[in-house]
This record gives structure tokens, sequence and C-alpha cells, in this order.
């Protein structure tokens, strides 16, 4: 049980990393990111290919994991930032999917659908307990860190530009600022923060492979935001959280209901989660944790 | 030389089976202003709602496929009235996601009532025949006959209807056609029933082109979404358009490269449109 | 608060989880032996899971009503693997950290039993797979999984001996990008290529809604034989469109593609002729129709066969090691799968046996289901069935 628990809490702090990486783009930016999957994967690969086959340090390759999620950020964002935001969200929701083809096709660079199996761990395997509680730490320690990053960006220049730019773009285009320069400095760095979780999360399984990154994931972020509310720092490490303890409780739920067959239980867990969502949204938009209002500063 | 005539006529049919829905998606979006990404999932509603309005009361196709666009229809409207209208003050964004829940829940209860089963319409299949050096399928033929039609028929409505006009003037302007007396909320449901009866029609064409399943919908999703945004989203022939140029580029990837990235060249081809026509083939500009 | 001081506190904390351990220790002794299956019932594998699930709860039914295992109920909990490994690893855990199953059934995806094997073999659970990649059984799982999915170098040179045989000397294999599917290609072509054919190789998307453009390109090479290396739902349209393409040559794919839903979704004359494989046990034996009674067909797909044999063998295993852990199942397993013995097809036979001190053979409905060390079978038959007027029927076992 304890084992199922920190298992639960790793999971819940992945999610973490990827919601925080939505609330910079979606919650600051105004950037909707469909093809949150896709970032994750990319992070996932980039590492654990320099690490089980290039045989760099697992430190490197979770920074190779970051530059490369980061890249592949402005790649995506760079032709449609111009454009209205639901080019954007179309356009990354089709990332995603291309991110799983290469990953599924090209064998020689990612191990095909086979996936890559035995990815150097974070913490050694055989310490039992001590391997979930070990990784925690460390994946606990990147949502922290992820964190105070965020609270530093939210107060700065930089954070009150951002959140100008979501609020009225053209208000603060004619204020001086730079719109598609700030978009894609938030844009990037969200999918630096997804490319991190990806590496910790190959490090921690050991095992990357597409069927890993569907779209569901993408689904699943967007409901932890939601949730803990897309405007604070708080918000999304919550939210996160209570989504990995909303999804295993559904579980349970299904074994309740007498007469159902494991197909139709299955469904119905689905159906909760966009339930939860939906209601989620509607009751509550700005989620757990509302954003606050900010005094302007002092002149 | 007949292998990429084959290839074209191929892409022209899968080309109009990706513009009903396309034309729903594009219809939802210049009215409502939000992208609805439970245009798969009613496509996979309307295709079972046809299929057991086939298999079950033994209705001939067309009827069939009226029931799958009335069930789509009808879906479309009550999940725009009990959840998605609502989602709408805090952006178009968020009824987008609110959508995209929407899509998980409707697959799961395809899933709950008739299970994860291939099943296929109650028809037989007819050998393809030969028109000079192209090889085309009668039942493809009719395909496309009832996609054109649709889209024919979509055109009429939206042109020569005091409604379909409505709608035109809502997407155009809504708060000029407020000012003319449009009831944007009657244009708006208008709009969602007949968008998500495209989607139910174009669910239905793959169904009766192939077989289903509760995914069939999510298997044309992403070409749908590429056609709309290399036609501009909002815009009714640019969806056409995209539509078909999506469909041709699919079928030439398989000659030209790999059938398996079929996908990755649809999103090539809109990151080239959206690189030197930012607004789409046929869209206007951003706004 | 001077009456409730803290050693107070603390010696009724020992006392509640006390009582809160008691029961789960007495569980463990007499309760129900807790199993799980790990099947994808949503997802790409969705058509695959279900009828799994059911085949084993129903076989499980049959062994309770005999009296269970070791006097004792087996309790099957079912789970989701959503066909991904990243939800089928959160639902292992729950099966093994909460319901603390002994064994997992069913794992179906290559990709999920590869991320789900290292939490069996490091918590003592045992792994019972139908995955094919050959990857799997090179994992270091120190016994504790076996698969019965025969591995593809096997499957691809029975294809290509059973294309040889119907006199094939061109073969297209075509297929979506599998784990197995470069493997069993290269097979294939070492068989046909030794027999004098020759072979080409299409790998196409398997969510595409119409494969008319690759139908053509796989005709252009003018295959006698075609060998289809899919699914289910991916089948199901390429043979609709070779049919409409007006293919004359032969049709071959995987018992496990070319199954009841496959045939009931397609009207007679396009299923006419193909062909299929699917390990099988011996001729006679009766594991195959008890499956087949299990689950009201007469043709059940080889997945529902497989975990069946699985349930059995994890039962008599528990049986013939008299314990309930999965590290009993991994020690006994070949014991009761092979080396001679009684010839069993089913668990309550063999439990029946076994009870009165003999030893068995188990002989299932996919195979004899006898294991390499590293968990592969050694040998399997196949049954050779073609669709003929709507029906699979059988050919031969060979």
């Amino acid at each position: 049980m304890l084992t199922y628990v920190l298992f639960a809490l790793v999971v819940g702090s992945i999610y973490a990393l990827l919601a925080q990486s939505l609330m910079l783009s979606w919650g600051l930016a105004g950037l909707v990111n469909l093809g949150l999957a896709g970032f994750f994967a990319l992070g996932a690969y980039a590492s654990a290919t320099s690490t089980t086959w290039g045989h760099v340090p697992v430190p490197v390759g979770i920074a190779l994991a970051v530059v490369a999620a980061a890249a592949a950020g402005f790649v995506v964002c760079v032709s449609t930032l111009r454009l209205r935001d639901d080019y954007l969200a179309i356009v990354t929701l089709g990332f995603a999917e291309v991110v799983r083809i290469v990953a599924s096709n090209e064998v020689w660079l990612t191990g095909g659908t086979d996936g890559i199996s035995g990815v150097p761990v974070l913490v050694p395997r055989s310490a039992g307990l001590g391997f979930h509680a070990g990784t925690l730490a460390i994946v606990a320690v990147a949502v922290a860190i992820v964190y105070a990053l965020q609270r530093r960006l939210l107060l700065s220049p930089w954070g009150r530009a951002l959140r100008a730019i979501r609020e009225d773009q053209i208000v603060a285009a004619v204020a001086g600022k730079s719109v598609v320069r700030f978009k894609a400095e938030a844009f990037c760095l969200a999918c630096a923060i997804a490319g991190l979780a990806g590496a910790l999360y190959g490090h921690y399984t050991s095992y990357v492979a597409p069927d890993q990154f569907q779209p569901l994931v993408s689904i699943y972020i967007f409901l932890a935001v939601t949730a803990g509310g897309k405007a604070r720092p708080a918000g999304p490490v919550v939210g996160a959280y209570a989504l990995v303890a909303f999804l295993e409780a559904t579980r349970f739920a299904g074994e309740l209901i007498p007469g159902v067959s494991p197909v139709q239980a299955a469904a119905l867990r689905e159906i909760l989660v966009g339930l939860g969502l939906l209601v989620v949204l509607g009751l509550r938009p700005e989620g757990l944790l509302p954003e606050r209002s900010q005094k302007a500063p002092a002149p | 030389m007949e292998i990429v005539l084959q290839a074209l006529a191929n892409g022209i049919v899968s080309g109009s089976l990706l513009a009903v829905p396309a034309l729903g998606f594009s219809a939802i979006f210049a009215v409502l202003r939000y992208p609805n990404f439970a245009i798969g999932s009613l496509a996979t509603v309307g295709a079972y709602a046809a299929w057991s309005a086939n298999t079950a009361f033994g209705a001939p196709v067309l009827v069939a496929i009226g029931a799958g666009a009335a069930v789509a229809g009808l879906t479309g409207i009550a999940l725009e009235a009990v959840a998605l209208d609502r989602l709408g003050r805090g952006g178009p964004l968020m009824k987008a996601i609110g959508s995209l829940a929407a899509a998980m829940i409707l697959e799961n209860v395809v899933r709950f009532g008739f299970g994860n089963d291939l099943h296929a319409f109650d028809l037989p299949l007819a050998r393809d025949v030969m028109v000079g050096p192209v090889r085309v399928g009668p039942q493809q033929l009719a395909g496309l006959a009832v996609a054109l039609a649709v889209m024919a028929a979509v055109w009429a409505f939206l042109s020569l209807t005091s409604l379909g006009r409505s709608m035109r003037a809502v997407a155009d302007n809504p708060d000029l056609a407020r000012l003319k007396g449009v009831s944007p909320r009657l244009v708006s449901l208008v709009t969602v029933f007949v968008g998500a009866a495209l989607c139910g029609i174009g669910g239905t064409l793959v169904g009766l082109d192939a077989s289903l399943d509760p995914l069939v919908g999510g298997r044309i999703l992403l070409s749908v979404f590429a056609a709309a945004v290399v036609g501009g989203l909002d815009s009714i022939p640019g969806a056409v358009a995209g539509a078909f140029l999506i469909g041709i580029a699919e079928e030439f990837t398989v000659l030209a490269l790999a059938p398996a990235y079929r996908l990755a060249v649809s999103f090539a081809v809109i990151f080239l449109v959206l690189s030197f026509r930012p607004a789409g083939i046929l869209g206007r500009a951003a706004r | 608060m001077t009456f409730l001081d803290r050693r107070r506190v603390l010696q009724a904390g020992a006392v509640l989880a006390g009582a809160l351990a008691a029961p789960a220790l007495l569980r463990a002794q007499s309760g129900p032996i807790r199993l799980g299956t790990l099947t994808p019932l949503t997802g790409a594998g969705g058509s695959y899971g279900p009828a799994m699930a059911t085949t084993v709860r129903r076989a499980a039914d049959e062994i309770n009503k005999a009296g269970g295992v070791l006097g004792r109920e087996l309790l099957i909990i079912s789970e989701d693997d959503q066909t991904s490994p990243e939800a089928g690893l959160r639902a292992i855990r729950k099966l093994i950290d909460v319901d603390k199953v002994s064994a997992v059934i069913g794992t179906w995806a290559s990709s999920v039993t590869t991320a789900v094997a290292p939490v069996c073999w490091e918590s003592g659970t045992f792994l019972a797979t139908v995955s094919g990649a050959d990857s799997i059984t090179l994992l270091p799982h120190r016994g504790y999984l076996i698969r019965t999915q025969p591995n593809t170098t096997l499957q691809g040179r029975k294809f290509g001996g059973f294309a040889l045989e119907i006199g094939a000397k061109t073969v297209a294999f075509v297929s979506p990008q599998t784990p197995f599917s470069d493997s069993q290609y290269a097979e294939l072509g070492k068989t046909v290529e030794a027999g004098g054919g020759r072979t080409t190789k299409l790998i196409y998307d398997d969510k595409k809604t119409t494969l008319r453009t690759e139908v053509d390109a796989v005709l252009r090479g003018k295959p006698d034989a075609i060998v289809m290396g899919g699914y289910t739902n991916d089948t199901a349209i390429l043979v609709r469109d070779l049919y409409r393409a007006n293919y004359k040559g032969r049709l071959l794919g995987f018992g496990f593609a070319i199954n009841k839903q496959l045939v009931e979704a397609l009207p007679a004359e396009v299923s006419e002729g193909i062909l299929t494989l699917s390990p099988s046990a011996a001729e006679g034996s009766d594991g195959y129709k008890h499956v087949a009674r299990l689950l009201g067909t007469d043709s059940p797909d080889p997945y529902s066969c497989q975990v069946y044999d699985h349930l059995n063998l994890v039962a008599l295993a528990m049986a013939a090691g008299r314990g309930d852990t999965g590290t009993v199942i991994k020690d006994t397993v070949r014991t009761v799968s092979q080396g001679g013995g009684e010839r069993v097809d089913s668990a309550v036979e063999g439990l029946k046996r076994l009870a009165a001190g003999a030893k068995v053979d188990y002989d299932g409905a996919s195979g004899p289901c006898d294991f390499t060390p590293i968990g592969d079978i050694t040998d399997s038959r196949f049954r050779y069935e073609e669709v003929k007027g709507g029906r699979i029927t059988l050919l031969k076992i060979a």
C-alpha cells in the first residue's frame, strides 16, 4: 500500500510539472498547448536515448531533454504566434501526433514501437521503497524549483507584461511590448518544463515508448490545471495531485457498481473524468485557487 | 501516370469524406467562434445512430444517413445547451476545452452502449470498375455524390434561406447582426445543429466505406482539423478546398513518402500554408 | 486535554493499527485468492480486452464452483490498461499494492507488458502475457513472466511455409508498424526465398480509414499471396479495399485479426477464402472447445484461449506448490505445464488429479503450454483455418 501511495505521488509530481508547463503557457500567456504530450514525449526520448544508448550521465540527459523540448516549442509556436490563438491549439495537437508517428516509425532513432527499456534510473531500483521515496524526493524538488521560479517570474516585469498581453494584446503592443517575443519566450519555457517532466518520467519507469504519450495525457493535464487554478503557481500543483487522487479513486468506484461488465466499468471511468472536467469548468472556471488581483506597482 | 491519376482519384474521394465534417467544424467556428474538439465523437455518434437504423430497423442507406445526421445534430445541441454554452463566459478557449471533455464522454457513452466490437452496415460490397485508366468504386462514387449533395445543400441553405443568411451575418459581424434583429441564440443553436449533423453524416460515410467502432470519429479528427485550418478555420468554401487538398496530400504521401507519415504530411501542409498565407487559403485575415 | 496524554494516544494508535492490520493478515491466510487481469478495455486494443477479461472471470467461476484452489475461492479483479503503458503502470500498481494479487493475467500491447514487467518481478508477482515482441522474454524477469503467444520468428516462418504450401511465389507483407513487424517480415522473407519465391513489404498507418492507394501500391508487385500483419480493425479495412480492387490471390492473416468480429463485419463473399494461423493445442484437446463454450461462440479468438490457459496454469501451480504467492507460481508453473504426468486440459480436472496426488501436464486451449527457461513456449502447433461462407472453418492442426 505504501508503495502504491509513493508511486501515485511520483506520478502526481510528474503531472504537476506538466501542469506547471500548461499554467505558464495557458494561464499566463493565453497560449493553449494541446500537444503537451508531444513535448512530454520529446523530453523523455531525448534523455532516454542519450543516457541509455549514448551513455551520457543522467543530469546531462535531463538537460538535453529540456533544451530539445524548448527548441521544438520554438519551432511550433514561431509560425503560429502571429495568428489567432486557435491555430496554436490545433497545430500543437497535430505536433503531438507527429511526434508519436516519428517515434513509432524511425526505429533507428527511437527503437520504434518496441520502445527503449532499461533507461538508467535516478535511484537504484534495488533500494525497494527507497527507490520510490528517493525518486519522489528528486521529482518533488523539481516541482518546488519550478514553483519558486514561477512565483518570481509572476511578480517580475516580464510576468506583468505577459499578463497584460493575455488580457489585451493590442493595448500591450501599443504600450511598446513585443507581443510575439513575450509569447514565444513563455511558450518555449513552458515546453522546457514539459520536457523535464518527460525526462524524469523515463528515468523513473525505465521505459519509454510511443504509446505512453497519447492525447489523453494532455486532457488529464487540462483537467488538473483547470481544477487547481490556472493563473497561480500553486494552482497546477494542487490540481495535479488532486487529479491523480481522482483518477485512482474512479478505479474503486467502478468496482462498486454491480452488473456492469469490465468494459462498461472502464467506459464509466472515462465518462467520470470527462464529466469532472465539465463540472469544474462550469462551476468554478477559475479553479480552486483563483488568480489574485495584483496591485499596480507604486509609481 | 496512371499511378498519379489513381492516387488523385482516391484523394478526391477521401477528401470529399473529410469535407463534410470539416464544413461542420468551420460553420461552428465561424458563428460561435470556438474550435469544437467534439466533432470526432459527434461523427461516431452519428455513425452508430445510422448503423442502428440500418441494421436494427432495416432503414435504407439514405434514411440511415438522415438518422445519423439528426441524432448527431441533436446531441450537438444538447451538449451546447447543457454544458458548453455556460462555459462561454470564460472565453472561447474554455469552450474548446469543454468540448474536449465532451468528446471523451461521448466516445465512452458509445462504448458503454455498444462495446468495442467492430460493426458494419448491412450492405453488399461492390467491386471497383475501370473508368479509363482509373479504378473507382461504385459505393465510393455514391459517397462522393452524397458528400457533394450535402455541400450543395449547405451552400443553398446559407445563401437562399433567411436563417442561413442570418448565420452568415452573425459570422461576419455579430454586433451588426444583433442590431438588425437577428437572435444570436437561435442562430447559434441552428449552427450547432447543422454543424454536428454534418459531422454525423461524415462519420456515417466513413462507417459505410469502412466499418465502425468507438474510435471511428477519432481517426478522421486530425485530418478534419488540418482541412479546416488550411481552409482558414471560418471559411465554408475554404473548408471544402482544404479537405480536398489534405485528402489528396495524404494519398500522395503513400506514393511519394511512406504511408505511415500521412498525418505528418497533413501538418507539414498546415505549416506551409500558414507560413505563406497566414489566414488559410480562403480565410479572413487574423484578428 | 489531560486525559489524552501522549502515551494513551500512542497506545490507541497501536491498537487501531493492529485492528486494521489483523484482517489483512487473516485475509492473506484464508480469504479468497486474488488474481488480476490487465487487458485493454479502451484505446486501440479495445476490441480484444473485454473478451479476455470475461473469459478469465468465467473460467474462475468454474474453478470456484468445483471447490476453488487450496480450498479457497479465486477472486478476479479486472483493470483497464487503456492500451497505454502509462495507464497500465498505474493500474498494475493498484492491482499489486492495494489488491495484493499474486498474478496478473493478460497484458496485450507489448509496450504495456514491457512497462509493467519490472514492477511484477520486483514485487514477486507472476505475469502471464499474450504480447508478441521478441524483446519481452529477454527482459531480466527472473522467471516471473511467461507468454503463450508464439514469438515472431516462429510465426514468420509458419506464414512463409503456409504461403509456399498454397503455391505462392510472390508474397507481399502488409502491416501497420508493430514491435514485431520487422522481425516477422525478416523470417517470412527467409522462408519464402528459401522456397524460391520473393517478398515485398508495405507498412501502413492503422488509423487510416481507407487503404486504396496502399492496396494499389501492393498490387503493382502482382503478389500471389498477401500476408496481413495487422489487427482486426485495420485488417477489416484492408480486406475490403483488396476485394474492391478485384484482388484474386490468397490472403493470410493472424488468427487474432481474422476473428469472429471481422468475419461478421464483412459480407461473406468478401472474407471468403482468407487463411489464418493461430497457436493451437494438439488435435483432440478439449481446451479450445471449452473456451468456445465459456464465451458462447463457435470460434473463440486466440487471446481468449491464451488467458484461459494463463488462469488454469496459475491455479494448478498454486495447488501444486501449496501456496498462493507469485513466487510459488513462478517456482512450480513448469511442474504442471510440462515434464510428463497425466494430461489435463482444464484446471478443474487438474486440481482433482493434483489433490489425488498425481502429477499433471497441462495442455491448454492455445497449445501444449510448455515453457523455455525464459518463458517462451517451446513448441506450438498451429490451427490452420479458412473462412468459408462467413464462418471460420478448421483446415488442419499441424
